[in-house]
Formats: structure tokens, sequence, C-alpha cells
């Protein structure tokens, strides 16, 4: 069983109205996220990832978004339910958020000092000038050299992986329990991306900051993640430990992702591997497992109807209709 | 920044040179000049008039006479009411022209960026469609239509404003009519354009993230997003106040207000070539001042910009 | 033709043109399409008016001066005066009722407006005391519905053509300047940043009052500098497409640079041009208003709705529907233009949302 269990999300389901019809982007989506836990979220673009995060923030653009259902427990507290004032003090307080392109997240207009003395001073409650001191610690902890000068300087003045670090001194400053890195280095170039993955992995064990890392790139998940969760349009499809995922992949979908990874481990392939089609448009999806048309093993099932959870001991949940067969016995 | 300052206002100088002599060949091109009209004057009359006024000579000298003149700060004589230099008529006039134009320009970009920061944050409400539905109606409805049904019905029928006059002979009340009418289409633009870019900003991955730090609602509007929202209203400003000079020429007509710009059109008429070129050498330095400040503004606004 | 049909998903796939696409879009902006129907009804009067039972433009009546607006004839209304007249006189003497001079005053009156004939520039004799002036009449008794129309004629007109023009010169200078580029490009835009720094309305003011005020002129004043905007514009689309595959690939097999210029890049900048045209429109017939405001425009017997907007200036406070009707006649026009065009603008270009 999982301990201190701080982040809890149930049946989250997040749609938009759209002119062309609703836009189920999060479907019911479940998970926790415990104390100290680095938790990969995994999926293609669209399958609901940075949705899901966003509507965990209350931050999803409304209308046309809405949030239809489902849960989400910050420690005790249901987030859903929170005031505005109290979900204020959540955002950038008990939870902080890296995005995708650090050359737009950052404010061009405002100095990088401004923008972090701003958040600590709104969440540490303490004086400018100390807020300054601890913005320039964070930007020393997270590698700007010259952090002391370089604190005046504005976005532009940094290139890309430098700014990811800023955001990340930003996301950090006010010691907050989770850490949210939505794609976090998909941005930026390969050796930086490695360089900004270890940072993420070595401040959160030091301050034990939770993470939740949500990515394309099942590459970036092996190396850090705890826990794996796999989403497909939607949902999630397929969760379990970050060895479990790798060494035993159960849904087709999963199984699709590995072998598409280059590895440099295994003998060389003649190709590389690649799921066939596209992902499916979540407009109006009609009721059946919607990996079935790039599955290699779909049945007449799989069209009609979506597959239950099957769990495989503790850690272990898969959706498919391949493993129908064990829930059943059980 | 110095440097690029010094840089800008030495660039200015050729543009007004350009402005001086279009308008010098371009007056003087057409037939006919300031005595032609009205009765013809007796011969020896009008050669004594035209050496006054040094017509007799050469197109080219006087031109070189009348740059001289200029850089000396003189505008010369006018040529239709005698003994009445353009100096004066425009130190007379100027101020009053300027009155009324910045506080249209400043009506104008309080109420648009209000407006426009208001229509963003509740878009597709029906504050949002009323302000835009008044904003397009701003753009369509011309500037000589508005003053005249404003004055029509607060002057004429509700009796609250004064129809026409100054400062001097009726108090501030005078200046409403005018300069609302006077703002209207610029309110209307700034207030379409400013909407535009606040919806721009708000959808930005920058807003994302103040909003994921928790700032207020408040904070973030006006510390993040007002900023480079601002950016494009500040470069419409330039077109702006080049419409607001010719719409004060209308407006300075419609309500009798004794600014430059209410006898141009006379003076064109008249041929008094020295007048025309006064008033528009004056309005060509505000014009070519402005934009130079807009930029200047635009640079102080946006770090990105850089004056090497 | 439209290709449909259903994935393995069993929803519905459409495959439609930019052009369907935008169609779509522009079906679905109930203000855009008030505006295009507004637009062709005013065409539509505009192209019929020689053929409408409306009176001439330039037919002036005399004793029909200032009549307002109206279902009744104008008998009548000159009846209606002329008895609220003696009826007012009575009334100063103290009486109530009128007495028999003045009853044969009226019916005098009611006789000859019964029988007064004119001839017309037609050449036709008619009782003019028969004619409505569904909207009043002028200083000099022409019919104010007629001299909106027929003004109308004329300021669409110059909206149109000037519209055109200045997309022609535009387009052409603008699209050759970002393709060729270099110190052609220099020059031309040297040119326009220059243009742009003057107060060109007041050289058009003084063009027009030195030059002399016919139409030929006031067109050549607004299309010498109407333009700027438009090149500016498309040379910077075709900035951005000049690089594209697409037109590597017409250089690649050998197209000139005239055919690139021409089949390539200005059809695919089409889009952009049909915003501009459409918001060009009413900001000529606002150029060619304000100087027709100022004296400097289209001239007498000629009418267009800024003559008849300064006319009614003028005569506002006695005659208030001198002012209404052209003013509402010429800003509805503006308004649908205005609103076409935004509503062209979100649907040809869906990303650049009310943007200018």
């Amino acid at each position: 069983m999982k301990k201190d269990i701080i982040l809890k999300v149930e049946g989250l389901k997040t749609y938009f109205n759209t002119d062309e019809g609703v836009v189920k982007a999060v479907d019911g989506v479940s998970f926790e996220l415990s104390k100290g836990e680095t938790l990969g979220l995994v999926g293609e673009s669209g399958s609901g990832k940075s949705v899901s995060n966003l509507s965990i923030m209350s931050l999803i653009p409304s209308p046309p978004g809405k949030i239809m259902g489902g849960k989400v427990l910050f420690g005790d507290k249901s987030i859903f339910d929170l005031s505005e004032e109290e979900m204020r003090n959540i955002r950038g307080g008990k939870i902080g958020m890296i995005f995708q392109d650090p050359m737009t997240s950052l404010n061009p207009f405002l100095r990088i000092s401004t923008q972090m003395v701003e958040t600590i001073v709104l969440h540490k409650k303490v004086s400018k000038h100390e807020a300054k001191k601890r913005a320039i610690e964070m930007l020393d902890l997270v590698g700007i050299p010259k952090a002391y000068d370089r604190i005046n300087d504005y976005p532009h003045q940094f290139s890309g992986g430098m700014r990811q670090r800023v955001m990340i001194a930003m996301a950090l400053s006010c010691d907050p329990e989770v850490l949210i890195a939505d794609e976090p280095t998909s941005a930026l170039d390969v050796t930086i991306q490695a360089q900004i993955l270890e940072l993420i992995q070595s401040l959160s064990k030091k301050l034990g900051t939770a993470v939740i890392m949500i990515t394309h790139d099942l590459g970036v998940v092996a190396g850090m993640c705890d826990n794996v969760n796999v989403m497909y349009a939607g949902r999630i499809v397929e969760k379990g430990t970050n060895d479990e995922i790798f060494a035993d992949p159960k849904h087709p979908y999963t199984q699709g992702l590995i072998k598409s990874v280059p590895r440099l481990d295994k003998p060389k392939q003649k190709r590389l591997y690649s799921i066939e089609g596209q992902p499916p448009n979540v407009i109006d999806l009609p009721e059946c497992c919607p990996f079935f048309p790039r599955c290699e093993f779909a049945m007449d099932k799989c069209k009609t109807a979506y597959p239950p959870v099957t769990k495989f001991g503790d850690t272990r949940e898969v959706s498919c209709w391949l493993y129908e067969e064990k829930t059943r016995g059980e | 920044m110095t440097k690029y300052i010094i840089r800008r206002v030495l660039g200015l100088i050729p543009t007004i040179f350009i402005i001086i002599t279009i308008c010098f060949f371009f007056i003087r091109l057409a037939p006919g000049g300031p005595f032609s009209s009205e009765k013809k004057l007796p011969p020896q009359i009008l050669k004594n008039m035209q050496k006054k006024y040094h017509m007799d000579q050469p197109l080219i000298v006087q031109y070189g006479q009348y740059l001289v003149d200029v850089l000396r700060g003189d505008l010369g004589p006018s040529y239709k009411y005698k003994d009445y230099d353009v100096n004066y008529f425009i130190k007379q006039t100027l101020p009053k022209s300027m009155l009324l134009g910045g506080l249209a320009l400043l009506v104008a970009l309080i109420l648009g960026i209000g407006t426009g920061m208001i229509s963003s944050l509740k878009r597709n409400s029906w504050i949002d469609y009323s302000s835009m539905s008044v904003a397009v109606i701003g753009i369509s409805v011309p500037l000589f239509v508005i003053a005249p049904i404003l004055m029509y019905i607060f002057a004429m029928k509700l009796n609250w404003l004064p129809v026409a006059g100054w400062l001097d002979d009726g108090g501030a009340k005078t200046l409403v009519l005018p300069v609302l009418s006077l703002s209207a289409p610029y309110f209307a633009m700034i207030a379409r354009l400013s909407r535009a870019s606040f919806l721009d900003s708000l959808r930005s991955d920058y807003i994302r993230t103040a909003r994921a730090k928790g700032l207020k609602t408040s904070v973030i509007m006006f510390k993040h997003v007002l900023k480079g929202a601002s950016l494009p209203v500040v470069s419409y400003l330039g077109p702006a106040f080049s419409g607001i000079i010719t719409g004060s020429i209308v407006i300075e007509q419609i309500f009798r207000i004794p600014g430059l710009g209410r006898h141009f059109v006379q003076s064109a008429f008249n041929r008094d070539y020295t007048m025309i070129m006064g008033t528009v050498i004056v309005y060509s330095l505000i014009l070519v001042f402005m934009n130079f400040l807009v930029d200047i503004i635009y640079g102080y606004l946006d770090p990105r910009i850089s004056y090497s | 033709m439209e290709m449909e049909h259903y994935n393995e998903l069993n929803q519905h796939v459409k495959g439609v043109s930019l052009w369907q696409d935008a169609l779509k879009r522009l079906k679905k902006n109930r203000m855009a399409m008030f505006g295009l129907y507004i637009i062709i009804f005013y065409a539509l009067i505009s192209l019929m008016a020689p053929i409408l039972p409306i009176y001439s433009y330039k037919q002036q009546v005399l004793n029909h001066q200032y009549l307002p607006p109206s279902f009744k004839t104008a008998g009548q209304l000159l009846y209606e005066k002329k008895s609220y007249f003696l009826h007012a006189m009575a009334a100063k003497e103290g009486r109530t009722v009128l007495n028999s001079k003045e009853k044969k005053q009226l019916s005098d009156l009611k006789q000859s407006l019964a029988v007064e004939k004119k001839k017309l520039f037609n050449g036709k004799t008619v009782l003019v005391n028969q004619r409505h002036y569904l909207l009043g009449t002028d200083s000099l008794g022409r019919d104010l519905l007629a001299r909106i129309i027929y003004g109308g004629q004329v300021s669409m007109m110059i909206g149109l053509i000037g519209a055109l023009t200045s997309m022609f010169i535009g387009v052409v200078l603008g699209a050759l300047s970002g393709y060729i580029g270099g110190r052609f490009d220099t020059l031309l835009m040297r040119f326009v940043d220059i243009m742009y720094s003057l107060p060109y309305l007041l050289l058009v003011i003084i063009f027009m009052a030195i030059f002399g005020r016919n139409i030929a002129n006031l067109f050549f004043a607004l299309a010498i500098v109407s333009w700027l905007t438009v090149a500016r514009v498309v040379r910077g689309q075709v900035l951005s497409l000049k690089n594209s595959e697409f037109i590597e690939a017409a250089r690649a097999s050998g197209a000139g640079t005239g055919r690139i210029v021409f089949r390539h890049l200005i059809p695919n900048t089409s889009g952009v041009i049909i915003v501009y045209t459409t918001l060009t429109v009413p900001s000529f017939i606002m150029l060619e208003a304000f100087l027709s405001f100022l004296g400097l425009g289209v001239q007498a017997p000629f009418a267009s709705w800024g003559v008849l907007i300064q006319n009614g200036v003028y005569a506002m406070t006695t005659y208030p529907w001198l002012l209404w009707f052209p003013a509402i006649a010429m800003t509805l026009f503006l308004f649908s233009m205005n609103f076409l065009g935004d509503g062209l603008r979100d649907a040809l270009d869906p990303q650049s949302k009310n943007k200018l």
C-alpha cells in the first residue's frame, strides 16, 4: 500500500464545448500521488495529460472547458470545493508548475526578479528584500551562474535551457509539496533535456517534493519515475511501477510505445517500430475502446464497449479486453 | 538610449525638410495665386503686392528665402490678412487645438483601454457584445456625423451643454462635446485593438504561468497583461494623432473653436501660401514628434527592443 | 464537391477546402450576414435607381422647400402649412374660427394647388403638388429620397472604384517589393514610410482646394495615398511565403518572376486582399464624405452622402431630417461594410481574431 497520499484524483472528467461538439479531453481519470513520489504520466499529444493537470489546478479556461465530474483531493481538502482565494494559496504555494515551452512561459515584459519575487512574497509572506534573497538562492540552486546579477535580466536574455531552470527555480521557490512538470523538456535540445531532467530529479529528492512528470517520451519516464500511468484518449489505460511497465507492458498501446523507443542496448532493428494510425478525435467518441483501430489484437468486443479495469497485484492496472478473463476469474 | 534619441532627432530633420519642400512646390504648382481671386487688381498694384511678398522673384529664390525664414522661426506674413503674420496666428490658435486634441486622445485612450480590458475579461458576455457593437458604430459613423448629432441632442434639444464657443466665453462645459466627438472614432479603434490584444495576452503561456503561481486576477491584469497588451495600442497612436489632427479641422468648424484647423480649408481656397505652409509645418512637426515619442514609449515598454 | 466519409470509430469525417470552411464560418456570423444583405439591398437600389419610381435628384420645385418627411402629398402639406399659419394669426386676434376672407384664401389655395403643373427636366408636365416626398425636401425643393439614392450611387462608386484601384496598385507594388527585395524594396518601403509620416489628408485638402474640385481630382488625390497600407500588408505576406516550399518548387521548375508573383504569390494572399478590399471601401467613402463635408468633394448638382450631410448640418436646427436621413443611410452602409469585413477576416483567418 502507498503511504502518505497527498494528491488523489478520482474519476476526473473535463470536457470542452466546441462548435464541432463536446471534446472529452479527460474522461474519468484516477490516480494517486504520495509524498516524495515521482509519477510519470505518458501519452501522445491530445491524450489529456495536460488537461488533467490543469484541472487539478483549476486552470481550465472556462468557457469552453468544464469539469464535468470527479474529485481532486489535496491532503484532506477537495480542490473543487475551495474558494478562489484558497485555491490561489495552493497554486504556486503548495503545487508548483513548470511548462513545456520556456520561451513563452516567462513574461517577456518583466524582469526575472519581479516575476520570482512576487511569487515568494505572495506565498511565503516575507519582505521584498528577503524574497529577492530567496530568489537568488533558488537561481543558484538550479545552476544559474552569477545569479546575483542575472536576476535583474529579462527572459529574452537567457537561453532556452536557462529559462527552464528559471522556471524550475520559480516553481520550487515556495517549497511546494507537489511539482507538476508539463513536458518540461520537449522544447529543449537533447543535451539540455538530460540536464534539466536530472535537475528536477535531484532537486525533488533534496526538497522532498512529489513530482508529476507529464511527457510523451517514455525515455524521460524510464530514467526518473517511480510509477508510470499511460494515457490514451482521455483515460488511463495502464498503471504500474516503472519496472513493471518496462519489463512487462500489458496494454497493446504501452507495448507499442515501448517498442517505438530507440534503444542502444538491444541489437539494431531494421526499422524503428511505430504505432500505425492517428490518435482518435475525442469529439463524440462512440462507446468502444478508442485504441481498437490501431490495435493488432482488436476483437469485435473492442468496437462496442470500453474495457473494464483489470488489476494485477497492488500496483498494476490495465484496461484492455485481452485481460478480461482474469477479471472474471477473480 | 541617449545616443538613440539624438540619432532619431537628427533623423527627423530630413523628414521635415521633405515635407516643407513638397508642400512649397505643390502649392505653387497650381495656376493662380493669392491675389488672383476676388476682384481683379489694377496691374500696378498687383505688381507692388507681388514685390512686397517677393513673388516677383524666381521660384527657387523664393524657396531658398522661405527655408531661411523658417529656420529662423519666421513663418512670414499672411497674404490674405494684411499686417497679420503667421507666427502670431499660430501662437493664438495652436494651444487651443492642442488642448482639444490632447484631451480627445486621453479620453480615447482611457475609455478605449478600459473597455477593451473589460470586454476581454468578460469575453462573449453581453457586456462584451454591447461594447464591441458600440465600437463598430464608433468606427462606422464619421466624425462629422457624430459631432452634429451630439450637438443636436445635448446642446439644442436638452440644453445641457453649449452649442459652440471656447473656454474664455463658456467655461469647461464648452469642451465636453468637441472632445467627446473627436475622441469617438479613436476610442472605438482603441477599444477593439486592446480587446484583441488583451485576449491574445490572456491566452498566452506566460499568463498561464502567472495563474499557476496563484496571482490575483487584478495583479495579472495590471502587472502581467497590461504592458504587453498595450503595445498594439501604442503603435496605433501614430495614425491616431494624424487622424485627430484632420478630425480637429472638422470639429473646430462645427463647434466654432478658434483653433489652428478652423481656417485651414479657407486658407487653402484663398491660396494664402504662407498660412497654409505655416499650418502644415506646425502639424507635421507635431505629428513627427509624436511618432518619435511613440517609438520611445514602445521601446520602453518592450525590453526586447534594443537601441544599438 | 464535399468529401464525406466515416472513420473506423464511426465518426463523421469531412474534408473541406479553405474557402468552403470560410464560407461556413461566415454564414454562422450573424452580423456579417446582416451586413451582406444590407449591402446587397443598397447595391440593388443603386442599380435600379433609373427604373424605380423616384423623382429626379436635381429637379428643383421652389415652392416645395423644406417640406418635412410625410406620406401626404406636397399639396396637402402646403395647404396644412397655410391653414396652420392662418389659424395662428386668427388666434392672435382672439378668434377661434377663420373669417370669410381667410376661408377664401384657403379654398383658393386648394384650387390652385390641385391644378398647378410644372414642366420637368424629362420634358413631362405633371401635377407637382401630387408628389409624395417620403423623406422630405431640401432647401431647393429637391426630393431628399432621390438625393440620398443618387448620392449613394456616387459615394458607393467612389468607394468601390477607389478600393479596387488602391488594391490594384498596392497588391502589385507590395508583391513585387516583397518578392524582388533588394534596392527596389528598400526604396519603395522608404517611400511608404515618408508618406506615412506626412499629414497626407492636409495635402489632399490643399490639392483639392487648389486644383479644383471635381470627381477626377478627388479620385486621384485619394488613390495616390490609399494603396500604402495594402502594399505594406501584401509585402509582409509575400515575404513570409517567399521561402516556402511551393515557391521553391515553382522556381525549381523554371517559372519566371512574373509567373511566380502573379500565379503563385498573389493568389495565396487573396484572403488578405479580399478582407482589405472590404475594409477599404468604407474608408474611401468616409474620406470622400470628409472632403465633401469640407466643401472639397462632389459639386452640385451631383451629390454624395458627404455633401448631403454637410447640407444637413447647416439646416439641422430647423429641418433636422436633412441631417438624419443621409446620416442614417451612410452610417448603415458603413456599418454593414465593416461588419462584413470583420466577418470575412474572422472567416478567412480564424487565427487572427479581431486583429487589424
